[in-house]
């Protein structure tokens, strides 16, 4: 929606001689909060990989193991750098370190794709291990 | 389960042993009146100490010296009755990754020995199971106590737990296990997995 007479420019990609700083900085700017990035990650540990989180309780109290929840993230924003923790419960017996190598390759993939944040780091917490998948979701 | 304190033990018995050893020796020699010629020392029955003993105890220099060595005795000896208290030594939180791949992975040993026990509990005939995991992520160490009932195949428990239950765990940390070590305990209780049996049959109502 934009106003009468209004005037949209276009967007030049790679003309950096076109587009000065001052105009840039007339058009406004995007702030990220850090949950956006904290949800984003947990939402693709949830989606693409095996890992879950919890679920029920009160204030953390009485929260219980479940693969379908999805897993606690925290998220550091330095400029456009991003350290992320994410914590998170997996299937037993999977291979852990293949795991976690996966689902930090993919949350820190799905993230600079989403948001444009360059993920630097995920640090990941393997919280709980479960050996009952009866309860558990089915992988897309 | 715990660990007692069996190297310092040796150590110490090892270190006791000799001087009493030694004394002994000592003794026997002086009883049979050899010792002065081994010594150069003054035949059994003489009188060695001539002078005043008060007057060398009573210097300050010589009273320092004995508190020092009786409160560094007494230390050692206060330090290695704290060391028979059992341990469980437990590990450290298991870092699976380094910074070198783009982030830590870290796992408590805790949360692998509780996915080992949720396994060995629903073998047949288990009550119940304790496990804990000491040394690293890469060289892990199991010791694992099974409480079963009377009516367990033992044989066949312990085939289980090495087959399958130890293989989990060296899969899951991608790495062999260090030692292993099982304990096992029966009792008269009986075990209560919950496991639902699925039947097949015709509701008479």
């Amino acid at each position: 929606m934009t106003s009468p007479g209004a005037h949209i420019r276009p967007v030049t990609v790679g003309g950096a001689d076109d587009v000065t700083f001052a105009e840039m900085a007339s058009r406004g700017q995007t702030v990220l909060a850090d949950k956006v990035i904290e949800k984003i990650a947990g939402q693709v540990a949830r989606d693409e990989s095996s890992a879950g989180g919890s679920s029920g309780g009160f204030l953390g109290i009485g929260a219980h193991a479940d693969l379908s929840a999805r897993p606690q993230a925290t998220a550091e924003l330095s400029g456009n750098i991003a350290t992320l923790s994410v914590e998170v419960g997996m299937v037993y017996p999977a291979p852990l370190r293949q795991a976690t190598e996966e689902l930090r390759r993919r949350i820190r993939t799905r993230v600079t794709e989403l948001t444009g944040v360059d993920v630097r780091q995920v640090d990941i917490k393997v919280s709980w291990l479960t050996t009952d998948t009866a309860g558990g979701r089915k992988m897309l | 389960m715990r660990q007692t304190a069996g190297t310092i033990n040796r150590i110490w018995l090892a270190i006791l042993g000799v001087l009493v050893l030694i004394a002994g020796i000592a003794l026997l020699f002086q009883a049979g009146g050899q010792l002065h010629r081994f010594l150069q020392s003054a035949p059994s029955g003489t009188r060695v100490v001539t002078g005043d003993l008060h007057a060398f105890f009573a210097a300050s220099a010589v009273v320092s010296v004995l508190l020092i060595v009786g409160v560094i005795a007494g230390v050692l000896g206060l330090l290695w009755m704290i060391a028979q208290i059992p341990r469980k030594n437990a590990a450290g939180t298991y870092r699976l990754q380094g910074h070198d791949a783009g982030g830590f992975t870290v796992c408590d040993p805790a949360v692998l020995a509780g996915a080992v026990e949720n396994q060995v509990n629903i073998l047949p005939g288990v009550v119940a199971a304790s496990a804990m995991l000491r040394g690293s992520a890469n060289a892990p160490d199991l010791t694992l106590k099974v409480t079963v009932n009377d009516r367990a195949n033992i044989q066949d428990l312990i085939h289980r737990i090495d087959s399958t239950i130890l293989l989990d765990l060296a899969n899951a940390l991608e790495a062999p296990l260090q030692r292993a070590r099982l304990q096992v305990d029966v009792s008269g209780r009986t075990q209560r997995t919950g496991t639902v049996v699925q039947s097949t049959g015709t509701v008479v109502g």
